[in-house]
């Protein structure tokens, strides 16, 4: 079980979030990044082993969007989220 | 062994769903109508029959007996509401039921994750949670505690709450 920190309820259950995947970098220029470059950014999921910046939707909840940096090796939520949207 | 609580399905009322900043709707809607804006999160607010609910970020639900719904849609005007405010009459959307007893406790921790005892969810708590997997509203009431569910879920629910109860 994890505890994913909303800024609007606090500490909830994950069963009352929704996976929003992993936080990408800024989509490249199109015209001006390689074709490499593109697809990886299209295509390549994050997947360290450590934290992982992710975003989360508390939508059985008060439906916050909010941002988190997860653990993989532990699942422990190692920053907690600042925004709420 | 069974749980000493009991449920019922309360019969409909009314309830408007508020979103947008709090100046906004106060000022579309006048002051002297709401029982004021609670003033943390999760929490509700109840005067002279009405009780308002603080449930997310500029999103509150406003609670009345249902003999009361066409004065309040009266006064809070959805159909010509401004761009910066969303009122929405969703009385008949929810269906709620009313768990209470001695072992309420024992048998909302059967479907809900939350942490109910009075020191977290005091009698003013209320909240968006998941009951038996779906979003439900949370909230005391004298004795237990009333959940509301999408409509549509009702049966189920109430098919949950005899398997819960037995």
């Amino acid at each position: 079980m994890m505890l994913i920190p909303c800024p609007f309820c606090g500490h909830r259950n994950e069963s009352e979030f929704a996976y929003g995947g992993p936080v990408k970098p800024d989509r490249p220029d199109p015209h001006a990044a390689s074709d490499e470059d593109w697809v990886d950014w299209l295509t390549t999921v994050p997947n360290p082993l450590g934290p992982v910046e992710e975003r989360w939707w508390h939508v059985k909840g008060c439906g916050t969007w909010l941002t988190i940096w997860r653990d993989t090796r532990t699942h422990c939520v190692v920053e907690g989220s600042g925004d709420a949207g | 062994m069974s749980y000493n609580a009991s449920f019922e399905r309360l019969p409909i009322s009314a309830c408007f769903d508020l979103k947008g900043a709090e100046n906004a709707l106060v000022e579309w809607i006048g002051a002297e109508i709401l029982p004021g804006f609670p003033t943390e999160a999760n929490r509700r607010r109840s005067a002279d029959g009405l009780s308002l609910d603080h449930v997310g970020p500029r999103h509150w639900l406003l609670h009345a007996d249902i003999d009361r719904e066409d004065e309040l849609n009266a006064a809070l005007r959805p159909h010509l509401a401004p761009a910066e405010v969303s009122i929405v009459r969703i009385s008949d959307t929810m269906t709620t039921f009313r768990v209470a007893g001695a072992d309420v406790a024992h048998v909302l921790a059967i479907g809900c994750p939350l942490d109910l005892h009075e020191t977290a969810f005091p009698e003013d708590a209320v909240t968006f949670t998941e009951f038996f997997g779906q979003k439900a509203l949370v909230r005391r009431c004298a004795g237990g505690f009333d959940v509301s569910v999408e409509q549509s879920y009702g049966d189920m629910m109430e098919d949950c709450l005899t398997r819960a109860l037995r």
